[in-house]
C-alpha cells in the first residue's frame, strides 16, 4: 500500500511565514485568501491530514482585520500547518467559505466561530450556535463585547447587583 | 393431605380475609426484609457498610424509607392517561397477591389447594405485563413506553422457557399415577398440583433439582428475566432509559410497583423451591421454616446475580431466550417425556 | 432552547419515527450532555448532540486576566485530568518564554500527569461498566482512585482541580512518603489488574455487549480529529507524549498500546494497558528523582512572552489537547484558543451512532470517555 500523496500546497496560499517548531510549535506557516479555503482543506484532505483545530482572532484592533486560524496535523509523524485567513473587520459581515464538507471536523468548530465570533461560513449544513444559548444576541469573544472588570457590579464586589434589587 | 384455610375456618369470607390478610402481611414483610436485605448484601460485595443508621445495622431502614414514601405527595403529570396512569400500579400489584396465595408453605396448613395451582400462578405472572404495559402507555413518557414495550417483549418471550421447564416436573409428577400413596393415604395425583409435587418429592426423598439440573437452571433464569432483575433489568436499565416503565411514578404508586418487584422475587423463588428444592421438606426444622429458607437463598442467589454482571442488550436478550433456552427446554422435555416412558 | 420539539432534524414522513431527549438531565449522560435521537423503534436513525450547558468560558476568561492568573482555571477545563492541563498550560508558557524547569520538578511533574492519567481511567472504567448496567466495578474503580487523590492531596493540597503547576516548576515537593506512598499504591493496582480482568474482561455478557459496537475506524477519526486511546484502538500508534516530545517524556521508556478493532471492547483494552504503562513510566521517575530545586528561586509574577501565535499539545487521558496561544506582547493572553479531545471525539458520534441500538448508545457515549466541562470549556 502505498501512502498518501504529498502535499501539495501550490498555487493555493498567498505566502510562507517564517516558523520554527522549536519556538512555536508550528512546522509551517502559511496566509491564504479566504477563496482558497476549500482548496487547501481538499489538499491537506488528501496527503492525510486531519484538522487539528480552527478558531477565529479579533485584531480588529492591529490589523482591521478579523483572522480564522486552521491548523492541520498528521498522526504519522507531528508536522503541524498553521494556515491564518484574513476576513473583512464587519461584524456581522465577515464570511469565509465552509470546509465542513470536506473535512467534517470543521462542521463544528465553524460552529463556535460563528458563535463566539460572530463568522459566518457559507456552505456551512447547520450554522447555529452551538456553546450559547440559541436566543443571545451578542458574540461573548470578540475584543469589543468587554472584559469582566467592565462589567456595571464588577468593580464592588458587595455592591447590590440592579438584578438582585429588582426581585 | 394438607388442610386449607377453607377447611379451618369454615366460611369462605372469613378464609378469604385470613388469607389476604395472611399474604399481605408475609409479603410486605417479604419486601421490607428484602430491600434491606438486598442493600446489605449489595454493600457486602462492594466493600461498603450499607445502611447503619436506624434501628441495628439499618434493619429499621426501610421501614423508615417506607414511611418517607407514604407521605411523599403523589404528583401526576399533565398530559398523562389517567384511568391507566392511576389503575396500573394496582394491576401490577394484585396479580402478586392473588399468586402468592397458591404457594404450599407447609405440610399441614396451605390457603388454597387447586390442582391447577401451577397454570394458575403463570397466568397472575402473565397478568402483571398488563400492568407494566398501562404504566408505561399512560405515562406519556417516551423513555415510560419504551421500557414497557421492551417488557412486554421480554416476559412473554420467557414465560415460554419458563412453562417448558416446568413441564417436566408435572411429567415427572403425573408418571406416579393416577394414584399415589402418600403417608399411608391414597390419592388422585396430579401433576399441577403445587401440594402434591411437594409431597412427592418428601415422599421419595429425591428433590427434583436431582432429576432435573437442566429444567432448574432455565427456570432460575427464566424467573430473573421474568421479574425483571440483572442481569436482564431491561425495562428499568436505569442508565438507559432512566427508571423504564415507572420513570413517572412518584410516592407509594412507586412504592407499589417496588412491592411488587421483590413480591415477584419471593413467589419466583418459592415457586422454584416448590418445583425443585423439595418445598417445605427438610430435617429437624418445621416445614415453613425450611420452606422459607430455601426460598431466601435463591433471592440471595439473584442478589448476587445482580450485583455482579452487567446488562444484557435487549436483541441478545431475546436471542438468548429464542436461541437458547427455549430450545434447550424443548430437548429437556422431550428427553424427559422419553425416558419416562422407556423406565 | 425548545425542549420538546427538535431543533433541527427533520422530522421524517412516515409516522414510525420518532424523538428522543437523552439529557441532558439523564442518569448516564456524564453530566450535561444533551443526545437528541431519532428512532424508530430502538434503532438510532440519526442523533444530534447538543453542548454548552456546562459552558463556562474559560477562553473568555484567559483574555481577562495575566498568565499566571489562568492556572487556576486550567484544571477546571477537564476535571478529571485537571493535573495534565495544569502542567500542560505551565509547560506551553515556558515554552513560549524559554524558562528552564530543573530536572526534579520535571520528573515529578510526569509522576503526578501519570497519577492524574491512570485516576482519570479508573473513573471511565467505573461508569463505564456502570453504563453497560454492572454496578459493583464502578465502587471497586472509585476505591482504588481514592488512594491516588489522597496521595495527591496530600502533595498538591487539592484533589480534583489542582493548581500545582507553576511557571519553572511545581509549588511543593515531594517527600519519601509520597514515594513509599506511590510505590505502595503501583503495588496494589497490579493486583487489581487482575481482579478487574476476571471480573469484568472475561465476562461473557461484557464482552458480547462491547465487540463489535460502535467502531470508530480511521477514517472516521481522520475526518473528525478524533485522538487519544480512542484513535489508538483503531491501530494508530499517535500519542502526543511520542510524537511531539514535552516534559522529558522522550526520556521514559513506554509503550503506546494499540488495538486493531476500534469498538467498545478495543477502547476498553487500550485504556487498560494505558493504565499499566502508566505505572511503568511512575516506578521509573521515582527511581530516577533526581535531588535539586523544584522551581526558580524566585516565583515569576510578570512575564511577558514574546508576540505571535504559538501552539503547544500534551496528551490528556482523553487525547491530543491543545493550546493555542496568541501573544500582543502583554502580560495578559491576547487569545487562548483549548482545543480539547473530547469536543473532536463527540462530534464523530452521529457518525458512529447511526444504525446502532439505544443500549449501544449509552455504551458507545460512554466508551470513548467523555468529560462536558471540557467540551464546553
Amino acid at each position: 500500500m502505498s501512502g498518501p500523496p504529498t502535499l501539495d500546497l501550490r498555487g493555493k496560499i498567498l505566502e510562507t511565514g517564517e516558523s520554527d517548531y522549536a519556538v512555536d510549535g508550528f512546522h509551517h506557516r502559511y496566509s491564504a485568501g479566504a477563496d482558497q479555503v476549500v482548496a487547501i482543506a481538499e489538499a491537506f484532505r488528501a496527503s492525510g491530514y486531519f484538522l487539528e483545530m480552527l478558531t477565529c482572532e479579533d485584531r480588529r484592533a492591529d490589523l482591521h482585520k478579523m483572522r480564522l486560524v486552521y491548523t492541520f496535523n498528521r498522526f504519522a509523524t507531528a508536522d503541524r500547518h498553521l494556515v491564518l485567513v484574513e476576513l473583512a473587520p464587519e461584524i456581522p459581515g465577515a464570511e469565509a467559505p465552509s470546509i465542513a464538507h470536506v473535512l467534517p471536523a470543521a462542521d463544528w468548530y465553524e460552529r463556535e466561530v460563528f458563535d463566539m465570533y460572530g463568522v459566518r461560513f457559507s456552505g456551512h449544513p447547520n450554522l447555529k450556535r452551538i456553546l450559547l444559548p440559541d436566543d443571545v444576541d451578542f458574540h461573548a469573544l470578540l475584543k469589543d463585547f468587554g472584559r469582566i472588570e467592565d462589567a456595571p457590579d464588577a468593580a464592588q464586589p458587595n455592591s447590590e447587583s440592579p438584578r438582585d434589587t429588582s426581585e | 393431605m394438607p388442610r386449607t384455610f377453607l377447611d379451618i375456618f369454615g366460611n369462605p369470607l372469613l378464609a378469604l380475609g385470613a388469607g389476604i390478610g395472611g399474604v399481605m402481611t408475609v409479603l410486605s414483610l417479604n419486601t421490607l426484609f428484602c430491600i434491606w436485605f438486598e442493600r446489605k448484601v449489595s454493600a457486602w460485595i462492594q466493600r461498603r457498610m450499607g445502611p447503619m443508621e436506624v434501628g441495628f445495622h439499618g434493619t429499621l431502614q426501610t421501614v423508615a424509607d417506607m414511611i418517607k414514601l407514604l407521605g411523599k405527595q403523589l404528583i401526576t403529570p399533565r398530559g398523562v392517561d389517567k384511568p391507566l396512569y392511576h389503575l396500573a400500579p394496582l394491576m401490577v400489584f394484585a396479580p402478586v397477591v392473588a399468586a402468592a396465595s397458591l404457594l404450599p408453605f407447609s405440610k399441614t396448613v396451605v390457603l388454597t389447594n387447586i390442582n391447577i395451582g401451577l397454570v394458575l400462578i403463570f397466568m397472575f405472572g402473565g397478568f402483571a405485563v398488563i400492568g407494566i404495559f398501562m404504566a408505561g402507555w399512560g405515562s406519556n413518557n417516551k423513555y415510560a413506553l419504551l421500557g414497557a414495550m421492551r417488557s412486554i417483549a421480554q416476559n412473554i418471550s420467557y414465560e415460554i422457557p419458563l412453562i417448558l421447564s416446568a413441564l417436566p416436573i408435572v411429567l415427572l409428577i403425573s408418571a406416579k399415577g393416577p394414584m399415589y400413596e402418600i403417608e399411608g393415604e391414597m390419592i388422585a395425583i396430579n401433576g399441577m398440583n403445587l401440594a402434591h409435587i411437594t409431597a412427592v418429592q418428601a415422599d421419595t426423598g429425591v428433590w427434583f433439582v436431582l432429576l432435573q439440573p437442566v429444567a432448574m437452571l432455565i427456570f432460575f433464569i427464566a424467573i430473573l428475566a421474568e421479574t425483571n432483575r440483572a442481569p436482564f433489568d431491561i425495562p428499568e436499565a436505569e442508565s438507559e432509559l432512566v427508571a423504564g416503565f415507572h420513570t413517572e411514578y412518584s410516592g407509594m404508586r412507586f412504592g407499589l410497583f417496588f412491592f411488587a418487584e421483590y413480591s415477584n422475587m419471593l413467589i419466583g423463588s418459592m415457586l422454584a423451591t416448590v418445583l425443585f428444592f423439595g418445598g417445605w421438606d427438610g430435617p429437624i426444622l418445621p416445614g415453613p421454616v425450611w420452606f422459607f429458607l430455601k426460598a431466601y437463598l435463591l433471592i440471595f442467589a439473584m442478589m448476587w446475580i445482580r450485583w455482579t454482571f452487567p446488562r444484557l442488550r435487549f436483541d441478545q436478550l431475546m436471542t438468548f431466550c429464542w436461541g437458547a433456552l427455549i430450545p434447550l427446554s424443548i430437548v429437556n422435555l422431550l428427553v424427559t417425556a422419553f425416558l419416562i416412558k422407556v423406565l | 432552547m425548545n425542549q420538546s420539539a427538535p431543533d433541527t432534524l427533520e422530522r421524517a414522513s412516515d409516522d414510525e419515527t420518532y424523538y428522543l431527549n437523552m439529557g441532558p438531565q439523564h442518569p448516564s449522560m456524564h453530566g450535561v450532555l444533551r443526545l437528541l435521537l431519532h428512532l424508530r423503534g430502538e434503532k438510532i436513525l440519526d442523533c444530534e448532540p447538543v453542548i454548552g450547558y456546562a459552558h463556562r468560558a474559560h477562553e473568555k476568561m484567559a483574555e481577562n486576566r495575566s498568565y499566571i492568573m489562568f492556572i487556576p482555571n486550567t484544571s477546571r477545563v477537564d476535571y478529571l485530568s485537571g493535573m495534565i492541563y495544569n502542567i500542560g498550560f505551565c509547560q506551553a508558557i515556558e515554552k513560549m518564554v524559554g524558562i528552564e524547569v530543573p530536572a526534579r520538578a520535571e520528573v515529578i511533574r510526569v509522576i503526578v500527569c501519570e497519577l492524574n492519567r491512570i485516576q482519570s481511567h479508573l473513573l471511565w472504567l467505573g461508569t463505564f461498566m456502570l453504563d453497560l448496567g454492572g454496578v459493583t466495578p464502578f465502587l471497586y474503580c472509585f476505591d482504588d482512585r481514592e488512594e491516588i487523590l489522597t496521595i495527591l492531596d496530600r502533595v498538591t493540597g487539592s484533589r480534583l482541580t489542582y493548581a500545582y503547576g507553576r511557571f519553572g516548576g511545581v509549588t511543593m515537593d515531594v517527600d519519601d512518603v509520597f514515594i513509599e506512598q506511590s510505590r505502595a499504591f503501583l503495588v496494589r493496582l497490579r493486583e487489581r489488574f487482575l481482579m478487574y480482568h476476571a471480573l469484568i474482561r472475561e465476562n461473557v455478557i461484557f464482552q458480547e455487549r462491547c465487540r463489535g459496537v460502535g467502531v470508530i475506524s480511521e477514517e472516521i477519526a481522520l475526518k473528525y480529529g478524533v485522538t487519544g486511546p480512542s484513535l489508538r484502538a483503531s491501530g494508530v500508534e499517535y500519542d502526543v507524549r511520542r510524537a511531539e516530545p514535552y516534559g522529558g517524556y522522550e526520556r521514559f521508556d513506554f509503550e503506546i498500546p494499540t488495538e486493531k478493532a476500534g469498538d467498545c471492547l478495543a477502547r476498553f483494552d487500550v485504556r487498560v494497558r494505558e493504565m499499566e504503562q502508566s505505572c511503568r513510566i511512575i516506578e521509573q521517575g521515582l527511581t530516577a528523582l533526581p535531588d535539586g530545586p523544584i522551581g526558580p528561586k524566585k516565583l515569576i509574577k510578570k512575564l511577558k512572552p514574546p508576540k505571535g501565535e504559538f501552539y503547544f499539545a500534551v496528551e490528556s487521558a482523553r487525547g491530543h489537547f491543545g493550546m493555542y496561544i496568541l501573544s500582543d506582547g502583554s502580560d495578559t493572553p491576547a487569545k487562548i484558543k483549548l482545543r480539547t479531545p473530547s469536543f473532536s471525539s463527540l462530534s464523530s458520534m452521529p457518525d458512529v451512532l447511526r444504525g446502532t441500538m439505544v443500549a449501544d448508545t449509552i455504551a458507545i457515549v460512554g466508551s470513548i470517555d467523555l468529560v462536558i466541562p471540557e467540551i464546553d470549556r
